[in-house]
C-alpha cells in the first residue's frame, strides 16, 4: 500500500516538473508568438484605419490628433531606433497584464502623445516578445518616435532612473511634483528591473523635440533620421 | 497513477499507445492555450505597472 502512494507521489512530482518546463517554454516562446501575432493584427488594423498622411517641413506643425482610445485597442506605434532598425510595437490603451501581454500600453490617466504633461507607456521587459528588454540601456539623446494617425512625435531621452513600484509620482504631469502646472511635453517609458521580477521599475523620460504630420504609411516607412 | 490510467485505456498495445499520444497532445494543448495564458495574467511575473 505504502508502495502505491510513494509511486503515485513520484509520478506527481515528475508530472509537475514536466509541466513547469513546459510553462517556461511557454513564457519564452509561447508569449512571444502570441504577442507577435497580435502585433501583426494591430499593425494591419492601424494601416487599414489610418488615412493617408501629409507632409511638412516645419518642426512643430502637428495636425490636431483625434485619438480614439478603446481599452485594449491600438492607437499608435512606438519606434526606438536604439532598440534596432526594425524595432516597432503598437501602443494599446491600458496597462493590465491582459493588454501588456500583447502590446506596450498607454497608462490611463496620463497625457496623450504630443500633449503638455506626461505621456506614459509601460511594456514588458521579458515575455510577450520582450518589447522593452533594452530600456535600461537607453541613454540621453536617444530618440523615441510615436506615430499616431495624424502625426509623428519625436521625443529625445533626457533621463533614466530606477524607482520602487509604489512610486506613482513618475506618472505626474510634472514627474515628482503632483500639483505643479506642466509646461513641458514629456514621455515616460516604464518597464521592470531586474528582468522577470516585480521589485523595481526602470523609468526613462524624454521631452518632445518635434511634432509633424506623419509622412509615410506605416507599412513602408524607412527608419526615421535624427533631427 | 499512470499505471492506473494505462490499465483503463481500451485496446491492445497499439490501441493503448495511440490513446497515450492523443491524451498527451490534449493535455499539452489544454495547458498551452488555456492554463498558461491564464497563469501569465495572474502570476506576478515581470510586473511593469506603478502604484499597483
Amino acid at each position: 500500500m505504502a508502495r502505491v502512494f510513494i509511486r503515485g507521489f513520484g509520478e506527481l512530482c515528475l508530472t509537475a516538473g514536466v509541466v513547469l518546463l513546459l510553462f517556461i517554454a511557454y513564457l519564452l516562446w509561447g508569449t512571444a508568438w502570441q504577442a507577435s501575432s497580435a502585433q501583426h493584427a494591430f499593425a494591419n488594423q492601424l494601416n487599414r484605419e489610418w488615412a493617408h498622411p501629409g507632409s511638412s517641413s516645419n518642426p512643430f506643425d502637428a495636425k490636431p490628433d483625434a485619438l480614439h482610445l478603446v481599452t485594449g485597442q491600438p492607437f499608435a506605434f512606438i519606434k526606438i531606433p536604439a532598440f534596432g532598425k526594425n524595432w516597432r510595437f503598437t501602443i494599446v490603451q491600458g496597462t493590465t497584464l491582459a493588454q501588456l501581454n500583447v502590446s506596450p500600453g498607454h497608462v490611463p490617466g496620463t497625457q496623450l502623445p504630443g500633449q503638455i504633461g506626461n505621456f506614459a507607456v509601460a511594456g514588458h521587459r521579458v515575455t510577450a516578445g520582450n518589447p522593452f528588454w533594452s530600456e535600461p540601456s537607453l541613454t540621453n539623446g536617444d530618440l523615441v518616435y510615436i506615430e499616431t494617425e495624424a502625426n509623428t512625435y519625436t521625443y529625445r531621452v533626457t533621463g533614466k532612473k530606477w524607482v520602487l513600484p509604489s512610486n506613482l509620482s513618475v506618472l505626474d504631469p510634472v514627474p515628482g511634483h503632483p500639483h505643479a502646472q506642466p509646461s513641458q511635453r514629456l514621455i515616460t517609458l516604464i518597464t521592470c528591473d531586474p528582468a522577470w521580477t516585480g521589485t523595481h521599475r526602470v523609468i526613462v523620460t524624454g521631452v518632445l523635440v518635434r511634432a509633424q504630420p506623419r509622412v509615410q504609411t506605416v507599412s513602408q516607412r524607412a527608419p526615421a533620421a535624427a533631427p | 497513477m499512470y499505471g492506473w490510467i494505462w490499465q483503463r485505456l481500451p485496446g491492445k498495445l497499439g490501441g493503448k499507445a495511440t490513446w497515450v499520444v492523443l491524451l498527451g497532445i490534449a493535455m499539452i494543448a489544454l495547458l498551452w492555450f488555456l492554463v498558461f495564458p491564464w497563469a501569465t495574467i495572474h502570476l506576478p511575473i515581470d510586473q511593469v505597472g506603478v502604484g499597483g
